[in-house]
C-alpha cells in the first residue's frame, strides 16, 4: 500500500516534470514583424519565427483579450505552441500575449490579401464592421462588496516598455470603485519592470526607471480621477523581473 | 407648398433678411428650392424676436430645420442673442440658425459684402489672421473669408485646469507663419507670455445632448489612453470631452465663460442667470436637414427615423449605433419599397440615400496609422467602416472621448499648397515642427518629428501622441455649414469624402461617392 502510494507519487511527479518540460519546450518568446492576412471576414494576425508561421489572433473589438499588433512596428510574441490545426496558415499559440514594440520598424509592412484557402474555422465574435448589438466579449460584473471590508489586490499589466494605455481604464475603475466602496484608508502601489528571455536565449529587458514611472503614474491617474482621500504609498523595484508577460506590472493594494 | 412664416413672428428690429426666406416644413419639395441656393438669413446680435418652435431655411441641398423644444424663447435680453461683450458679438454671431447653428463660409462672405467687413464677426481679436494686421482689409481676414476659420490663441506651455504649467513631451517651432501671429512679439511663441495661434471652425451649437452625454464611454478614465477624464467642476462627474475640437473645456458653462471672455471680449463675468439662459437654449435647440432636392421631404410621418430635428430631440444620447440593432443613422423600412406618390426622380434620390447609408455602415476599408483608433485594440491596420469611428447613434460622433488623428492637420496628409518653382501660390495655414523629447516614446506612426498645421489636443495635454488629434464632430446639418474639418480644409461634402478616400485608399467608385455625398447631405 505504502509502496503503491510512493510509486503513484513518483509517477505524478514524473508526469508533472514532463508536462513542465513540455510546456517550457512549447513556450515561445520572439520578436518579429507582424503579418496581417485578410480573410472573407475579419483579418487574422500572424508572425514568423525561425522559418515557421504562427497564428496570433483575429481583429475583433476593444473588448477582446487579444489586441492585434501594428504594422510599422515589431511585435514581441509570448505564448505556447499547440498542435492544433493551422489557422490562416499559422500554428496557433495558446495564452498568446503580443506587445507592440515602441520603436518604429518601417519595413514591417506585410499585408496579405484574402485567399480562398485561408478561412477562419470559427465564426468571428465581431464582423469587420457593425456589431450585432453587443461587444465581442463581455466582462463579469464586479462582485458586491459587503463588510467586513478587507484589503484587496489589483494588478495592472503592461505592454513591453509600456505605460498606461487603452486597456487600463477597466482595472483603474475597479480600483476606484472598490476604494470608494470601502472608504479606503490607503492605496499601496508597487511598480515592476520585466525581463523576457527570448527563445533564442537573448534577454529582452524593459527600460530602466520604468518600475518607478509605472507606479507613480498609477498614483497620479487615480488621484487625477478624483480618488484623493486615501493615503498613497508608492514604491517600486527596478530590478528586472525575469519571466513571462506578467512581470510587466504594477500591484495595487486597496486597504480599508 | 411652402408657406412663409408670419412676419410678426420673425421680423424683428435687427433681423436682416437679405434675400433669405424662412419656411415651415412641408412634406414635399419644389424646384424653387434650388433657385434659392446659397441664400442666408442673418441673425444679428440684439435681435428682437421670438424663436419659434420650428424654423426652416433653404440651402443648396434642400432645406434645414431648427427645432427649439419647449416654450418659445424671446431673444430680447437673452444672453445668447445679446451683444454682451466689447466687440458687438453675441453667441448667435457664430452660431447662426440658417447655418445649422454653426457658421458657413458662404454666410461669412455674404456678411463681408453686406457690411463691408464691419460685422462684429470680423473683430480683430480672432476674426482676423492676427490682431496686428490692418483692419478692413480682406487679406487680414483671409482665413475667415476663405475657410471660415477663427484664431484660437492658446498658452504655451499648456496649463492644467488649475492653471499650472504642464511640462510638455515635445518642443514646438514655428516653421511657417503666413498670418504673422505665431512669430509676433506680442502674440507669438517668443512673446513674454508665449502663445500659439491655431485656426479653427466654430462648432455647431445644436443637438447638444449628444455632445455632452453622460452615457456609454464616459468613465473616470479616458477610454483611448487611460488618462483621467476631465470632470465637471460643479459636480465632479466625468464628462464626454466631446464639446471642443481639442476637448479643452469639459462643460457648456466652462466653454461659455471662455467664449465670452475671448470671442466676445466680455470683461466681466457671466452671471448665473446669463449662463442658465445660454445653457437652457443650447440644450433645447436641434438642427437637421429636412428635405433634399428631388428626394423631397425627409421627415414624413412614416419616414426614416434618422432624419429631422424632432427625431434628434427624441433620440437616445450617448449610445452606440455601430451595430445592426440600433444603427448610427437608422433608416427603418419606410423607403425600402416605392410609394405610389413618389416620382421616379424622388425614388432614385431616396434609393441613393439608402445606398449611402449602407456604404457608411458596411463598406469596409483599411484604417491605418490613425492615433487613438489603431492604438485601441483593433490593430494597425484594421478592416472596418466609417461607422467604426463615427459610431454614436444619431450624430456619428465618437461615443467615447473622441479625439483622433486622421491627418487633417498633420502632414503628410493635411491639405497643403504644392511647393515647386512654378507656382507663386502661398500657404495660408501656419506650420509647426513638433519634436518629441528624448525619453518620451516617439509617436507610433509619425515618429519623433511631426509637422502639423494644428497640434490639436496636444496643445492642451502636452502629449506627443496627441499631436494633430481632433475631437470628431457631429454629422448633422452638414449641408448648411460648409466647409468641413476643424481647419476648414474640405470645402464641400465631396471634398470631405475625397480626403478619406485618399487617406485610407478606400477606392470609392464614382457611384459610391455620389451616394455617400447625398446621404451625408440629408443628415
Amino acid at each position: 500500500m505504502e509502496r503503491a502510494v510512493v510509486l503513484r507519487g513518483l509517477l505524478l511527479a514524473s508526469l508533472a516534470l514532463h508536462s513542465a518540460a513540455s510546456a517550457a519546450e512549447d513556450h515561445l518568446a520572439f520578436v518579429s514583424c507582424p503579418i496581417v492576412r485578410d480573410t472573407k471576414t475579419v483579418p487574422c494576425w500572424l508572425a514568423e519565427h525561425e522559418g515557421e508561421t504562427y497564428y496570433l489572433g483575429i481583429q475583433t473589438d476593444v473588448s477582446a483579450p487579444f489586441s492585434p499588433p501594428s504594422l510599422g512596428h515589431k511585435v514581441l510574441v509570448e505564448g505556447e505552441k499547440t498542435d492544433e490545426p493551422r489557422i490562416c496558415g499559422g500554428i496557433p499559440l495558446r495564452n498568446v500575449i503580443v506587445s507592440v514594440m515602441p520603436e518604429r520598424a518601417d519595413y514591417c509592412q506585410t499585408l496579405l490579401m484574402a485567399e480562398d484557402r485561408y478561412t477562419l474555422p470559427f465564426e468571428s465574435p465581431r464582423p469587420p464592421g457593425p456589431s450585432r448589438g453587443r461587444l465581442a466579449f463581455s466582462f463579469p460584473e464586479p462582485e458586491k462588496v459587503m463588510p467586513p471590508y478587507k484589503s484587496r489586490s489589483f494588478q495592472l499589466r503592461y505592454d513591453f516598455d509600456g505605460t498606461v494605455g487603452f486597456r487600463h481604464p477597466r482595472s483603474l475603475v475597479a480600483v476606484m470603485e472598490y476604494a470608494s466602496q470601502i472608504n479606503a484608508r490607503s492605496i499601496v502601489i508597487k511598480g515592476y519592470r520585466g525581463r523576457t528571455i527570448l527563445s533564442n536565449g537573448e534577454a529582452l529587458t524593459e527600460r530602466e526607471g520604468l518600475a518607478e514611472l509605472r507606479a507613480k503614474e498609477a498614483a497620479n491617474l487615480l488621484q487625477g480621477a478624483g480618488l484623493t482621500s486615501p493615503e498613497y504609498v508608492v514604491t517600486w523595484d527596478d530590478e528586472p523581473q525575469t519571466g513571462d508577460a506578467s512581470q510587466r506590472r504594477i500591484e495595487i493594494s486597496v486597504d480599508p | 407648398m411652402f408657406r412663409r412664416l408670419p412676419g410678426a413672428v420673425l421680423l424683428g428690429s435687427a433681423l436682416v433678411f437679405g434675400a433669405g426666406v424662412a419656411f415651415q416644413v412641408s412634406a414635399q419639395s419644389e424646384p424653387e428650392i434650388a433657385a434659392r441656393a446659397g441664400e442666408r438669413e442673418w441673425w444679428s446680435p440684439g435681435i428682437d424676436m421670438t424663436v419659434p418652435e420650428m424654423l426652416t431655411y433653404s440651402n443648396s441641398w434642400g432645406e434645414l430645420s431648427i427645432y427649439t423644444e419647449g416654450a418659445p424663447i424671446a431673444t430680447k435680453g437673452h444672453a445668447f442673442f445679446e451683444p454682451i461683450g466689447a466687440n458687438g458679438r453675441a453667441c448667435v454671431s457664430c452660431h447662426q440658425p440658417a447655418d445649422g447653428m454653426g457658421l458657413s463660409v458662404a454666410s461669412i462672405q455674404q456678411r463681408w459684402k453686406e457690411t463691408k467687413g464691419k460685422d462684429p464677426i470680423f473683430a480683430m481679436v480672432d476674426g482676423a489672421n492676427c490682431p496686428t494686421l490692418p483692419p478692413g482689409d480682406a487679406a487680414s481676414h483671409s482665413l475667415l473669408l476663405n475657410r471660415g476659420l477663427f484664431r484660437i490663441s492658446l498658452p504655451w506651455p499648456p496649463r492644467d485646469p488649475n492653471g499650472k504649467a504642464i511640462d510638455p513631451e515635445f518642443t514646438i517651432e514655428v516653421v511657417r507663419d503666413p498670418t504673422g501671429c505665431n512669430t509676433d512679439a506680442r502674440y507669438g511663441l517668443t512673446s513674454d507670455q508665449p502663445r500659439i495661434s491655431v485656426y479653427r471652425r466654430p462648432r455647431p451649437v445644436a443637438n447638444v445632448k449628444y455632445t455632452t452625454h453622460q452615457n456609454f464611454g464616459v468613465s473616470p478614465f479616458i477610454g483611448k489612453n487611460g488618462l483621467p477624464t476631465a470632470r465637471d467642476p460643479e459636480t465632479g462627474r466625468p464628462t464626454s470631452m466631446n464639446l471642443m475640437s481639442d476637448a479643452r473645456f469639459p462643460t457648456l458653462k466652462v466653454q461659455m465663460r471662455d467664449a465670452a471672455a475671448t470671442h466676445l471680449e466680455f470683461k466681466g463675468r457671466l452671471t448665473a442667470r446669463q449662463m442658465s439662459q445660454i445653457e437652457d437654449f443650447e440644450r433645447r435647440v436641434y438642427a437637421a436637414q429636412v428635405s433634399l432636392v428631388q428626394a423631397g421631404s425627409l421627415v414624413e410621418p412614416d419616414g426614416p427615423p434618422a432624419f429631422g430635428p424632432r427625431n434628434l430631440a427624441r433620440g437616445e444620447a450617448g449610445v452606440l449605433g455601430n451595430n445592426t440593432t440600433r444603427f448610427v443613422f437608422p433608416m427603418g423600412d419606410a423607403w425600402k419599397v416605392a410609394k405610389p406618390s413618389e416620382t421616379p426622380e424622388q425614388r432614385a434620390k431616396r434609393e441613393a440615400i439608402l445606398r449611402g447609408q449602407d456604404i457608411f455602415m458596411f463598406r469596409t476599408f483599411w484604417i491605418r496609422d490613425s492615433m487613438h483608433l489603431n492604438t485601441v485594440g483593433l490593430g494597425n491596420p484594421t478592416k472596418r467602416t466609417c461607422a467604426t469611428c463615427h459610431g454614436m447613434h444619431m450624430t456619428g460622433m465618437d461615443a467615447a472621448n473622441g479625439w483622433m488623428d486622421l491627418g487633417t492637420t498633420n502632414l503628410p496628409w493635411a491639405k497643403e499648397v504644392p511647393v515647386n518653382p512654378w507656382t507663386d501660390k502661398k500657404a495660408e495655414m501656419p506650420l509647426f515642427k513638433v519634436t518629441c523629447k528624448a525619453g518620451v516614446p516617439a509617436h507610433p506612426y509619425l515618429g519623433r518629428i511631426i509637422y502639423t498645421q494644428d497640434p490639436g489636443r496636444a496643445l492642451i495635454s502636452g502629449k506627443c501622441n496627441d499631436v494633430g488629434t481632433i475631437v470628431m464632430q457631429q454629422f448633422r446639418a452638414l449641408a448648411s455649414r460648409a466647409p468641413y474639418f476643424s481647419n476648414g480644409s474640405a470645402a464641400s461634402i465631396r471634398e470631405l469624402i475625397d480626403f478619406y478616400d485618399r487617406r485610407y485608399n478606400i477606392q470609392f467608385t464614382e457611384q459610391e461617392r455620389l451616394d455617400l455625398e447625398i446621404f451625408l447631405a440629408s443628415l
